[in-house]
Order: C-alpha cells, then sequence, then structure tokens
C-alpha cells in the first residue's frame, strides 16, 4: 500500500501541549480540531489550514506530554493520513495506532527530512519513506499493530465498535 | 533472572486468542485501573452507544481531579456526566474530590510492590515509586482494558538507576528528579523501564522524593519508573495499612538491563529546569534571576505535604511581595487536611499564599492560577512547555518547594541557599 501527500514538517521534541494546548479539550468535536498546532512554534497560526491527505514527518520523541487522547484524534480531524517520524513519545504513538492512524518511524529522517509541502510516499510494502531523490527505511510495525490498523482502531479490533 | 518490570507483567499476562501471531505483544490484565474525569470523559460516550459494561468495576480508582470545582459551564457538564458514569458503572464513587488521581493512588491500599497499575494519564508512573509497575495509557486503550479487560504491551527494556551519594542541604527529590532529566533529556528514556534503586547513605531517598522522581520518569520518556522496595516502602506501606506488603522480587543480574545509570547527588545544588523543557536543568543561583510574578506549590509532582513543610521552612515567618501571586495547591484532600491540622496551611496563608482545595489545578491550564502573556512562573509540577499555563507568551521555570518559596520571597529566580 501506498500513500502519498505533502508533508506537514515537525523537529524535534514536539510535545502535545504545542501540538493541542489542553484548553483545546473538549467533547466537541469542532473545538478540538480548533486547536490543532496553536503552540507549536512557527505554526500557530497555520492549524486552520485544510490537511486533508497531508503526512506528518516528524524528529525525535514526537508527542512528549501528556496521554489526553484528543491530542492525537485532532490529527485525524485535521485530515492527516499518516505520520512518519524519528521516534514517537510512547504513549502519543499508541494513541496514534489505536484511533486507526498509521503512524511509523523512520531514523533516517533524522539526517534528511522533506521540505513543508513537499509530495512525500510512505510505502509499506517496501517499508519505505519516499520524497524527492531519498528512500528512508521505515522500521516495520509488530504484528500486533498491523492487526489494530487492519481493524480500523483498537475498539474495532476489540469488537468494541464497528470499524 | 529478569527486571522486576518483566516479572511483574509476566505475572499479570493472561490468555488472549486475538494476539496476532508473531507479535511480541502479551495481553496483561492489570490490579487496578487508574482514571480521572478529563481523560474517563472521553470514553464515556463510546461505552454507552457500545451497550458495554466495565468488566471489573472493583479494580477502578476513578477520581475526580482536573475539572474540579469545574470553571466552566463546559467542565461542569463533562464533570457531571463523569460522576453519572460512575455511578451506572457500579464503580465506587469514594475517590470522587478526594485529590489527584496519582496522589489517590498511592494513598491506596491496592498500590503495592509487585501491583500491575494502568492508568489513563501519563503521570501514572508515580505509583511505580512503590515497586509498582505503572504505565500511562491513552483513552482507548483504557476503553479496552475497562471492558475487555486486557492490555496489549510489550517487556521493556529497562535502566538500572542507581541514585548515589550524600545530598546537601536544600536538595530535594525534585532535584533528584531534575538531575535525572537532565540526564536523559526528554526522550532519552523513551519505551524503556527505569528501576531506580536508592543507594544513598542510611537511604536518604523519602517516600515523597520517590513519587517524584518516579512522576518524572515519563516526561523523560520512560514507559514507567519502579523504585525498588526497600525498608523505606515497607515503612510506608506499614503506616498506610497496618500491615507490611508481602511481595518480594527475585532480584536481577547486571546482564538483564540495557544500560546503568548513576545519579551522585553529593555534587547536587537546588536545580530548576528553564522554560520550554523539564529537561533543560541548570543550577538554580545560575538561571539568571527573572522577576517573577506567579509562584504554584502543587500537583501530583510537587503538592505533597513534605512540599509545603519544605516551602514553609524556606518561608520561615517572612511573607512574600504583595505583588507576587503564591498559590498552594495541595495533592488531595488528605494532605490538605493534614495541613490544616499541623499549622502549614495557616502559616502558608501568612507568608502570603492563597491555598486552594486539592485539584490538578494552575499545573495543566485549567483553572486557579493561569498565566498571562509575559508573565513568569516558578512552579513545583512536572511540565512547564510552552503554553502549559495559559498564554504561549508565559515562561515557567520548574524547581522544587524549597526553590520556589525562596523564588516567591525574592520575587525572581532564587536558590533557597540566598534566603537561608
Amino acid at each position: 500500500m501506498n500513500l502519498t501527500g505533502p508533508a506537514l514538517v515537525f523537529g524535534d521534541e514536539i510535545n502535545t501541549d504545542e501540538l493541542h494546548p489542553s484548553r483545546f479539550y473538549s467533547l466537541d468535536d469542532v473545538r478540538v480540531r480548533s486547536g490543532f498546532l496553536r503552540a507549536v512554534e512557527g505554526k500557530e497560526d497555520q492549524g486552520q489550514r485544510p490537511f486533508e491527505g497531508a503526512i506528518v514527518v516528524a524528529g525525535r520523541t514526537f508527542g512528549i506530554g501528556s496521554s489526553r487522547e484528543t491530542g492525537a484524534r485532532v490529527f485525524r480531524l485535521a485530515g492527516i493520513r499518516a505520520l512518519v517520524a524519528v521516534s514517537f513519545a510512547r504513549i502519543f504513538h499508541r494513541n496514534l495506532l489505536n484511533l486507526g492512524l498509521l503512524a511509523v518511524t523512520a531514523p533516517g529522517l533524522a539526517t534528511v527530512k522533506p521540505a513543508d509541502g513537499e509530495l512525500v510516499t510512505v510505502d509499506l510494502a517496501a517499508n519505505l519513506v519516499r520524497f524527492g531523490p531519498h528512500a528512508l527505511p521505515i522500521e516495520p510495525l509488530d504484528p500486533h499493530w498491523r492487526a489494530v490498523l487492519d481493524a480500523g482502531g483498537l475498539a474495532a479490533y476489540l469488537g468494541i465498535e464497528e470499524r | 533472572m529478569t527486571t522486576r518490570t518483566a516479572q511483574v507483567l509476566t505475572a499479570h499476562a493472561v490468555a488472549e486468542s486475538r494476539l496476532a501471531p508473531g507479535s511480541v505483544y502479551m495481553a496483561v490484565a492489570p490490579d487496578v485501573i487508574l482514571g480521572h474525569d478529563a481523560t474517563i470523559a472521553l470514553l464515556i460516550g463510546r461505552v454507552r452507544k457500545a451497550g458495554l459494561r466495565i468488566a471489573h468495576p472493583e479494580r477502578c480508582l476513578f477520581a475526580a481531579d482536573h475539572f474540579v470545582p469545574a470553571a466552566t459551564e463546559e467542565r461542569a457538564s463533562i464533570l457531571h456526566d463523569y460522576v453519572r458514569f460512575v455511578e451506572e458503572q457500579g464503580v465506587s464513587t469514594a475517590a470522587l474530590y478526594q485529590g489527584i488521581s496519582h496522589q489517590l493512588m498511592v494513598e491506596d491500599r491496592r498500590c503495592v510492590p509487585g501491583a500491575l497499575i494502568a492508568g489513563a494519564d501519563s503521570h501514572t508512573t508515580m505509583a511505580g515509586a512503590l515497586g509498582t509497575v505503572a504505565i500511562g495509557f491513552g483513552s482507548t486503550d483504557i476503553l479496552g482494558v475497562l471492558v475487555r479487560g486486557v492490555l496489549f504491551v510489550r517487556i521493556p527494556e529497562a535502566v538500572h538507576v542507581r541514585v548515589v551519594g550524600r545530598r546537601g542541604p536544600h536538595v530535594s527529590g525534585k532535584d533528584v528528579a531534575l538531575l535525572m532529566m537532565r540526564h536523559f533529556g526528554e526522550g532519552g528514556a523513551t519505551y524503556r523501564a527505569l528501576e531506580i534503586e536508592d543507594q544513598t547513605p542510611s537511604r536518604s531517598l523519602t517516600m515523597a522524593d520517590r513519587m517524584t522522581l518516579a512522576n518524572m520518569a515519563v516526561d523523560c520518556g520512560a514507559k514507567n519508573a519502579l523504585v525498588v522496595p526497600d525498608e523505606v516502602t515497607a515503612a510506608y506501606v506499614t503506616a498506610r495499612d497496618g500491615a507490611p506488603a508481602p511481595f518480594a522480587f527475585a532480584p536481577p543480574v547486571a546482564s538483564d538491563y540495557h544500560s546503568v545509570v548513576e545519579l551522585d547527588l553529593s555534587h547536587v545544588t537546588p536545580l530548576v529546569a528553564r522554560p520550554g523543557s523539564p529537561a533543560d536543568v541548570a543550577p538554580a543561583s545560575d538561571a539568571g534571576g527573572e522577576r517573577i510574578d506567579q509562584v504554584v506549590i502543587g500537583s501530583c509532582c510537587g503538592g505533597r505535604l513534605e512540599d509545603l513543610h519544605e516551602a514553609l521552612a524556606v518561608l520561615a515567618g517572612r511573607r512574600v511581595p504583595d505583588r507576587v501571586r503564591f498559590v498552594v495547591t495541595p495533592a488531595s484532600r488528605q494532605v490538605y487536611e493534614a495541613a490544616l491540622a499541623d499549622g502549614t496551611a495557616l502559616a502558608l496563608s501568612r507568608a502570603g499564599a492563597m491555598v486552594t482545595v486539592p485539584s490538578c489545578g494552575a499545573c495543566g491550564g485549567i483553572d486557579k492560577g493561569l498565566l498571562g502573556a509575559g508573565e513568569v512562573c516558578v512552579s513545583t509540577s512536572n511540565r512547564n512547555f510552552r503554553g502549559r499555563m495559559g498564554s504561549i507568551e508565559a515562561r515557567i521555570y520548574l524547581a522544587s518547594a524549597a526553590t520556589a518559596a525562596a523564588s516567591a520571597l525574592l520575587g525572581r529566580v532564587a536558590d533557597p541557599r540566598e534566603v537561608a
């Protein structure tokens, strides 16, 4: 499977409070969506852009901090198709996968990253992320997470919700 | 042999036919599921819609700590529905409005060495101070364990953290935690278990120190932090429960660990984490002495009775400048009542503190001490990310209660030795 979209690029150690400040915690999806990227330096006013089909490309320890799942769900609400990072913070990574969002690691992004908006392809058959002349290896997901993603998320996997 | 974390996870493994072949994950059933109003609220509608019930309500410890008492109409409604959910699912209401979930967990008899605790909050790691394996999860994982009874985890690599050396005066558990943050950085322990052993002379790390240390383990990325149980743990459990804890671990061998880290306290002075990152750590005496507007002593990280006492000892009968907002938020009702009973609350109030009711309060940018643009705060909490406590133009220093109190007295970031 290939997922292609424009890159939405982040640096290292971007935390959940930057990605989605706690004041946008809500049970109302419109309110949750409006908090996207609101404290990320240089992107404070970009959260309202349409991101339908975009692919997040991030540095080290993306999403460190809170377990608030609104901070992961907002990526889905914003239309993000997949996330690739040098590494993810543990809880944030689980939240993304549990919500059925593809989130994989590619350590090679520490040396080279696409430009914001550049087309990126996540090639799951070859386990590569491609942009421009680059093809960086993706660390394969554990079979458990592949099964969760195939089901459409953990709740569907456990038969709690329909896909 | 295996690490203590692996021993606890293995002891809680359950058969699970849904686990994908070839996976390194295992299914476990935790002893306690810790939750609170903010994160459980995210799954209430999903449980109701599926027409399901919590499989083991007796395993839940559900607090109401984020939105209490509610500061907005929306939060009041969230809280209202949460309390109704707790009641309709047959979960005990005893922990509601009693304080911050993590503090309630360590005050609970189920928190004993060898227990497995899954919490719907990142700082669940704090309960590892008692030799538990305590891990934070998001709401969908917690939804799964509540209604299906299982969590999927893998056994993490573990780092043996040896705390050694005799610490000087005014060096508190928070300084040890900041030393750990400086060592690992924000992501340096990602996915790993920290097994922390107090090897200081005469075991100088108190239970409160250990709680603060285990609390911030998640802020350097750790999955859990297990403080190796010893006589300090045994004394705490005996005082709490009237009986010692039974669980003993088989001692791991060196080769079980991924690596060994030594935190030497002998040359440590009071520290602060500078605005923006809990891992940007510097000596308080060397942090620039920025003028401050607010001091917060509170949160699951730094709102225990020991923190309040530490602040009071530094204040020593003096009053903070009128212009400094000095907010003290005890971590639980038990802490609050102890501070009322022993005169600490009154003494803090006389020093200029606004002593608030127990809650997460200012730490999560919720209420009772948010910061405006350009404001500077010293806080005993665990995160100083941009926008964490309000405005993205505000600046937050993290420090011990002693350093926070000294800073309050001088109206600037200060080392407690300056006012000794």
